[in-house]
């Protein structure tokens, strides 16, 4: 069985219909992925390890605007659009 | 819980969170270029998109300024900051996840000095102090707008880099958020880490509410208002929840946590339709963004473009130049204008409070006014003038007031010749001397006109009053000797050959 995590819940979560066999399957997968993780925070590790994941302020971007795409590209690519916008089914934060 | 009924019986508890736009050319986490009122989707590139292959990098500008903000509020700022993932599925969205910062803020705690309004408009009100939870830099997302049965999505304001500034629950009136608010916005603005326009929705908030008994120190149960783009907003949604809960629980009534809206036009607040699951974002350190270490050399440099602090210049123009706290306040509120007054304070350092009144009065309306003819009819896009946009120049103002404490022009003049420096940027004295407004203090030329005038008949009256000791009698001489000199006498000069001569 899952442990620290409900399927169903992760599932409906990241839009996903599964059917009991996949979930079941799945389950047994994201359980071994996380056995790793879980074996990796157990690991007594030096701090540099730490430390290799880190970068300096050298590594920032200066503040120059670069080319963009344009509305034409943008728009191209989403599977409908209008007057330069991309068109999606209504969301709206309606009152309740 | 024990049962009030008056509306004082309950205190009111407000925590803020303030998005604020940072003032950049690029975006946070790509290069494209963003500002206000562009074409939809013509700032947008693949980094924005999230499209495969992409690498976000940081913005070092933008983690500058939030970095600023935290030294001008007197926050932490931790050594080491970094990026996660808040995922959801909404299509303001176009990576399926937000990039903000939510274990390791750029900025920690701080406090931010308010000030509440006073009894009347020349009173300082009460000052205090609101405490900060932290500052993050995170992406803004993309615009939605409703047309028909769908929506329509503009990613130009996706990836701008947006400072979200948490309050502690310091707040305590529809009054304090205002005025934090307020506070806020001149600090920020005046270090140049944000513009604040809300116009153009560079400042949005949500506005967290709760009520509780007074004396009580449980926190009551609270419920979140999302997206004001007001400072009235947020006073209005204050005044409007809490009595809307204060109600709920007077009827005896739980409150329910929510998010709700707030309808500006019908001035009510309304409870938003959850989206599903919403607050299960599954936060996860991200991947691309390595953990960002800030130098304390670059704090260091920072904390040097550090402004005074809005309501400590405030104090001083009133401990130290004795300005009333009208001019002071007036003078604050605008970093450049407070900065011009000091230039010409500087200038002539022997009546401050000469220079601020001109500058309070006379340069503030005649900017305001030049404002609104620019802008002509209708909405005005022209922003405001400031003391740059006209020709003046502090030493001239403080030239000006020099003047008129010297006797040289009467303060009537002085207007009228501000009115010309303010058109033409001339110096005073050039002015003065074009007009021939000089004031007469030849000694010698104006004893003799004292003299006739005194010699009139018409007049004799008012001496032998002035004479059998009333003092006022002698005001009754001047007007006669000021038309001799078409105003240019010095009038403390005809006062004292009037005082000599009637002896």
């Amino acid at each position: 069985m899952a442990e620290g995590f409900d399927i169903e819940h992760l599932a409906k979560l990241a839009r996903l219909q599964l059917t009991p066999e996949e979930k079941v399957l799945y389950a047994q997968q994201l359980n071994s992925v996380l056995g790793h993780f879980r074996a990796l925070a157990e690991a007594d590790l030096p701090a540099q390890v730490d430390d290799a994941l880190v970068v300096s302020e050298a590594a920032l971007r200066a503040d120059n605007p670069g080319p963009t795409l344009g509305a034409e590209a943008v728009t191209r690519v989403a599977p409908a659009s209008r007057d330069g916008q991309i068109s999606v089914p209504r969301v709206v934060d309606d009152e309740a | 819980m024990s049962q009030s009924t008056a509306s004082s019986d309950w205190e009111i508890v407000i925590g803020l969170e303030v998005h604020v736009q940072l003032h950049t050319r690029a975006k946070v986490f790509a290069s494209c270029g963003w500002g206000f009122g562009q074409e939809p989707n013509e700032q947008v590139d693949a980094v924005v998109l999230g499209l495969p292959g992409t690498l976000p990098v940081v913005n070092r500008e933008a983690v500058e300024r939030s970095i600023l903000f935290g030294l001008v509020v007197g926050a932490e700022i931790p050594e080491r900051c970094a990026w996660d993932r808040k995922n959801y599925f909404y299509p303001d969205n176009p990576k399926n996840y937000q990039l903000t910062q939510k274990d390791f803020p750029v900025v920690v705690g701080g406090k931010v000095e308010i000030e509440l309004p006073g009894a009347s408009r020349n009173v300082m009100g009460e000052h205090k102090w609101i405490r900060l939870h932290h500052a993050h830099l995170e992406e803004d997302v993309g615009k939605l707008s409703h047309a028909g049965g769908g929506s329509l999505v503009d990613y130009n304001r996706a990836g701008v880099p947006l400072l979200e500034i948490v309050t502690e629950p310091d707040l305590r009136s529809a009054a304090e958020a205002e005025a934090f608010l307020r506070s806020l916005v001149a600090m920020l603005t005046q270090a140049g880490v944000a513009d604040c326009d809300m116009e153009k929705g560079q400042l949005r908030c949500d506005c967290n509410v709760s009520v509780r008994p007074r004396g009580a120190t449980k926190l009551g149960t609270r419920t979140e208002t999302k997206n004001l783009n007001s400072i009235s907003g947020v006073r209005d949604t204050v005044i409007y929840e809490s009595a809307r809960q204060i109600r709920e629980l007077q009827a005896g009534r739980a409150i329910v946590q929510e998010t709700r809206g707030w309808n500006a036009e019908q001035g009510r607040g309304y409870v938003l339709r959850d989206k599903e699951d919403a607050h299960d974002y599954r936060y996860f350190p991200d991947p691309d963004i390595p953990t960002l270490l800030i130098s304390r050399d670059t704090v260091q440099r920072l904390q040097q473009q550090v402004p005074e602090n809005l309501y400590d210049r405030q104090r001083r123009y009133m401990e130290k130049l004795a300005l009333p706290y009208t001019a002071a306040s007036v003078l604050v509120a605008q970093r450049r204008l407070a900065e011009w007054f000091e230039e010409a304070v500087a200038a002539y350092p022997a009546n401050p409070q000469g220079i601020a009144n001109l500058i309070a009065n006379d340069l503030l309306r005649d900017l305001a006014a030049g404002s609104a003819e620019s802008s002509g009819e209708g909405v005005s896009t022209t922003p405001a003038k400031t003391v740059d946009d006209c020709p003046l120049k502090p030493a001239q103002l403080a030239a000006l007031v020099k003047l008129t404490d010297e006797g040289l022009i009467s303060k009537q003049q002085a207007k009228e010749v501000f009115a010309e420096m303010f058109k033409t940027g001339q110096d005073p004295m050039v002015i003065v001397e074009q007009k021939g407004l000089k004031q007469n203090s030849d000694t010698g030329e104006l004893e003799k006109i004292v003299r006739e005038v005194v010699a009139d008949p018409a007049v004799a009256k008012s001496i032998a009053e002035y004479r059998a000791g009333n003092e006022k009698a002698i005001n009754a001489l001047k007007g006669p000797i000021m038309k001799r000199t078409q105003g240019k006498a010095n009038p403390s000069l005809i006062d004292q050959l009037l005082r000599k001569i009637l002896g």
